[in-house]
């Protein structure tokens, strides 16, 4: 091949330079406020994390999922492969691009617009053949993103096919990127089709050149050719200066999200560089839509997590914190996010900045004020050591059934044990971490902490998942923390406790806290096997449902609680189990109360069926 | 005085006997039995359709009411005299199937008797609600938590006593279980568990005036005619205790005493106490049959289940659909006399009705 043009210049490329010099700038300056907004330790970790062999690991996880959308594959096929076609194709076209100019005209890389318009400023020779593979992976790969394109636009009409009930809503700027995206690839196909007869194509172009030529026989220099080498570079000037402006600035971020999140950074605090990145790393893709049942069920879209980090994005705080109280932290939302948006982390930064709780009055119960003004000390100072421990937690009070059951059982298995909280406990801080109020929290855990030492026990056994997560991963203790569905199935195994199966229908439902938030999900299901008959249903593990009575939620309406109790009892007893068992109060609670079946806690069908 | 008061307000059978009607009432609460023994009066043919064997409903249940301490026994009895084997009554039945064809409807019943009427009538009335839904409150898990209908039944069999049959020292009344509590879907208040809990904190007084008892509230609604004389005197002559302040929960001890924990929210200081039996004031529902007789008959009911009427002020006994007509607890918690003067209301309604 050779150059067709001396100077290598048309004005056509002026758009294009323009916006791809306007972009990288702002790219510069966006990622050195990001990283000056970092705390210290997470610029060191950063540091190291980019000058460690780690790096590969996150340099193929941005190859897996920026531009093969792996996780996206999983949920839905076409949803994946109209992923992969965009962003694979368009990145593999920008790579072949810059492979041509290579090979051809090595001398022109310092061009930044030459390996986009290369058909423009180069002609066909000879020797085009060795060239030929080029023309053809490129045309295969056109062919990929026009694919992809065109699923795109299938899906705002008919995103079912796409596994999808519902999507975001495309804004003002998203729809001129969007239209701009759009047309760069019909317009690059268009402009390469009708040079194909001079710069050589393959199947694709070539093929596109030779029926326009049979239409018309034309020069290069007729007038309306050149406008769509215009309108190609326009459309991506277009496209890049939108960028940072709209949802596709997540093409950008993702990647450095991933290398951030692999060097160990989380948002603990508040919501800094960190969370900067991680609210622009969301597509708006509308995935998280569908399982949150505050969209399904309750019809709160503006609470759904993509419109909450939409709310962050345009600087709407008050909006952010309301959809960040309303939230019942059930985390579907977070499971579904093929970009690994942890939006439940930067929703408690949301609250904690807004909390205005005071610690010093809140919690004098915890020391002797109380004892001296003469009412009843809330908490027993000393505690005897004992190898087990029992904290049924305070929702576990409201629903004695399960405190009892659980003590019948702690009897029968012959440990030495001890139920701490039977006359009245300390929070175990969760659900005021939960609205926000660390502070208070410490307090709380820092006392816990104490009472528990003093029992040198081997084994802390609650019966909430709330308090099991946070003591499992919030507290430093010196004995094991367990959960009771996994300390009943240890006490099972052990032979400890032994139970007569009564071959009840049983369906489980997986609470939020101990299943998809802190992984326990088979403990329960052996220990209930061994009773009963367990059903299986569309949301076991980790698709599990949120009940509705989440201690997250601030402010959502008891009303729309119950809706979505409502209707998580009727999608798991479809197969008219005997009871719905469960595994935390909350969730008990919630689904006793709609009035439809038997809910019981795992620990009292174990103890009803207890072998003596 | 009976007599003649009879007299003058019912038309002579024989006047209205050729247009004869007929009505099918459904529920045979005290709702259902007032307007039956009114439109019978009237000359009209009525269906007594009753779930349960017996017809009376809940006030069956009762011993004595509030605030006049009359035994419902007497109330009842009254309004049996009063219909006088008039009505048809069909027990242990339920509605199957309906039609309406021109004016009147088809109704086919769960024994398949098939019922050709004028006009229904809708007086369903409300059920108890399940305390056990309030498990923090432990009934059916601890055994000397009982509800105010149990409390009831034990003053009509005179058995007033803790499970192991001793008499209680000290007990609590639990206000607003399952009314006015959002938690268990009920916004509602049950407008008749106030006096109930007034009027059973006398009663239990009046049985063991050693016995300390104590009424936990949220609002004391007095609002009818001698109520706050009954509060006065609850005060006054029986010492009741009232602390204003909601139930969080409660526990047991090894004597199989409940430990309660409150707030006294006047004082603002937490609360526990240690009493020989828990009284929980249960409140009204809808009828659990609700629903079902809705999706049958085509009516509606309001967010809080209660069926919808056309006005609440003006049309307070009719339903959205033509020719049936509502009365009594169904829609919404009513008091004995209430409910009778509703029920009254709505048979002279269907009377004008059927006549035009």
């Amino acid at each position: 091949m050779q150059e067709r043009l001396v100077n290598s210049f048309d004005p056509f490329v002026i758009p294009y330079t323009f916006g791809l010099i306007f972009l990288l700038t702002y790219l510069f300056i966006a990622l050195i406020r990001v990283i000056q907004a970092l705390p210290n330790d997470d610029k060191f970790k950063l540091l190291k994390h980019i000058f460690s062999l780690k790096i590969f690991k996150s340099m193929k996880e941005i190859f897996l999922e920026c531009l093969l959308h792996v996780k996206i594959w999983k949920k839905n096929w076409t949803l994946g492969y109209m992923h992969t076609a965009l962003a694979f194709g368009w990145f593999m076209l920008i790579i072949l691009g810059h492979f041509e100019v290579q090979l051809f005209a090595p001398h022109r890389l310092n061009l930044p617009w030459y390996p986009i318009f290369f058909r423009y400023f180069m002609m066909e020779t000879e020797t085009t053949m060795q060239g030929s593979f080029f023309f053809f992976m490129m045309d295969l790969t056109l062919l990929l993103v026009l694919s992809g394109l065109v699923l795109a636009i299938i899906k705002r009409f008919r995103r079912k096919l796409f596994g999808m009930k519902r999507t975001t809503k495309l804004r003002w700027n998203d729809q001129i990127a969007v239209i701009a995206l759009w047309s760069i690839f019909p317009l690059r196909f268009l402009a390469e089709s009708f040079y194909s007869e001079i710069s050589g194509g393959s199947f694709l172009t070539a093929g596109m050149g030779s029926i326009f030529h049979w239409f018309y026989n034309f020069t290069e220099n007729e007038i309306y050719i050149r406008p769509i080498w215009w309108a190609y570079s326009i459309a991506l000037a277009v496209f890049f200066i939108m960028l940072p402006w709209s949802r596709f600035t997540h093409i950008l971020t993702e990647p450095l999200f991933i290398i951030m999140r692999n060097a160990g950074i989380r948002e603990e605090h508040r919501n800094s560089g960190y969370g900067k990145v991680e609210i622009y790393s969301c597509s708006r893709c509308g995935i998280c839509l569908d399982p949150c049942q505050l969209v399904s069920v309750a019809s709160l879209r503006d609470s759904a997590a993509i419109n909450y980090t939409r709310h962050l994005r345009l600087w709407k705080s008050e909006k952010a914190h309301q959809a960040a109280s309303i939230c019942l932290m059930c985390n579907r939302c977070t499971k579904a996010c093929p970009v690994g948006v942890d939006t439940a982390a930067l929703k408690l930064n949301t609250k904690h900045e807004v909390v205005t709780f005071h610690t010093d009055q809140q919690y004098d119960y915890l020391t002797s004020k109380t004892a001296e003004s003469g009412a009843e000390p809330a908490i027993a100072k000393t505690l005897e050591p004992t190898d087990v421990i029992y904290f049924a937690g305070c929702m576990t009070h409201l629903t004695p059934a399960t405190k009892l059951a659980m003590t019948k059982i702690l009897e029968t298995s012959g440990e030495r044990f001890s139920f701490i909280d039977e006359d009245g406990s300390i929070c175990c801080g969760r659900p005021v971490l939960l609205a926000g109020a660390r502070k208070s929290a410490n307090e709380l855990m820092k006392k816990n902490a104490e009472l528990f030492k003093q029992t040198n026990a081997k084994i802390l056994v609650t019966s909430c998942p709330i308090c099991y997560k946070f003591f499992k991963e919030n507290y430093d203790l010196d004995m094991r923390v367990l959960h009771h569905s996994q300390y009943i199935q240890e006490l099972l195994k052990e032979g400890k406790i032994k139970v007569d199966p009564n071959g009840a229908k049983i369906v489980f439902h997986d609470p939020c806290e101990l299943g998809r938030n802190s992984g326990v999900y088979d403990a329960p299901r052996e220990v209930l096997k061994s009773v009963g008959e367990l059903q299986s249903t569309a949301y076991d593990g980790a698709e599990s449902l949120c009940c509705g009575h989440s201690i997250a939620t601030e402010s959502l309406p008891y009303r729309k609680r119950h809706m979505i109790a409502n209707d998580a009892v009727e999608k798991l007893t479809t197969d008219h189990p005997d009871v719905l068992a469960t595994a935390c109060p909350a969730c008990k609670k919630a689904f006793s109360e709609t009035n439809k079946i038997a809910v019981k806690d795992l620990a009292e069908i174990v103890a009803e069926n207890l072998k003596c | 005085m009976g007599k003649i008061s009879e007299n003058l307000n019912y038309p002579k059978i024989s006047v209205v006997v050729k247009n004869m009607k007929s009505i099918a009432i459904i529920g045979s609460g005290i709702a259902g039995i007032e307007a039956a023994s009114r439109l019978s009066k009237f000359g009209h043919k009525v269906y007594l359709i009753e779930k349960n064997s017996e017809i009376g409903g809940y006030v069956a249940q009762w011993d004595r009411l509030f605030p006049s301490q009359t035994e419902a026994k007497t109330v009842l009895n009254d309004l049996i005299k009063k219909l006088n084997n008039r009505a048809e009554v069909l027990t242990n039945v339920t509605v199957q199937h309906c039609e309406k064809k021109d004016r009147q409807f088809e109704l086919v019943l769960t024994d398949n008797k098939h019922l050709v009427v004028d006009a229904i009538l809708v007086t369903t009335g409300f059920d108890i609600f399940r305390a056990e839904r309030k498990e923090e409150y432990g009934y059916g898990i601890y055994e000397n938590v009982i509800t105010s209908s149990d409390l009831e039944k034990m003053f009509a069999e005179n058995n007033v006593v803790c499970k192991n049959g001793e008499s209680p020292k000290r007990l609590a009344f639990v206000h607003c279980v399952g009314s006015r509590d959002e938690k268990v879907g009920n916004r509602h208040c049950s407008k008749v568990c106030c006096a109930t809990a007034v009027k059973q904190a006398c009663e239990i007084k009046e049985l063991y005036p050693s016995c300390e008892v104590f009424n936990l509230y949220m609002d004391l609604r007095m609002f009818d005619r001698h109520f706050e004389d009954m509060y006065h005197e609850a005060q006054s002559k029986y010492h009741v205790n009232f602390i204003r302040g909601r139930l969080s929960e409660a526990g047991e001890n090894k004597e199989h005493q409940v430990i309660i924990k409150t707030e006294d929210t006047l004082a603002g200081k937490p609360l526990k106490l240690t009493v020989d039996l828990l009284v929980l004031m249960t409140g009204m529902e809808p009828c659990y049959l609700q629903k079902t007789i809705n999706s049958k008959l085509g009516l509606r009911s309001d967010t809080d289940g209660f069926l919808s009427t056309k006005n609440s002020f003006t049309e307070n006994n009719l339903s959205n659909a033509d020719g049936i007509f509502v009365a009594g607890t169904c829609t919404g918690p009513k008091t004995i006399p209430e409910t009778l003067a509703d029920s009254r209301a709505a048979a002279g309604l269907l009377n004008s009705y059927l006549m035009s």
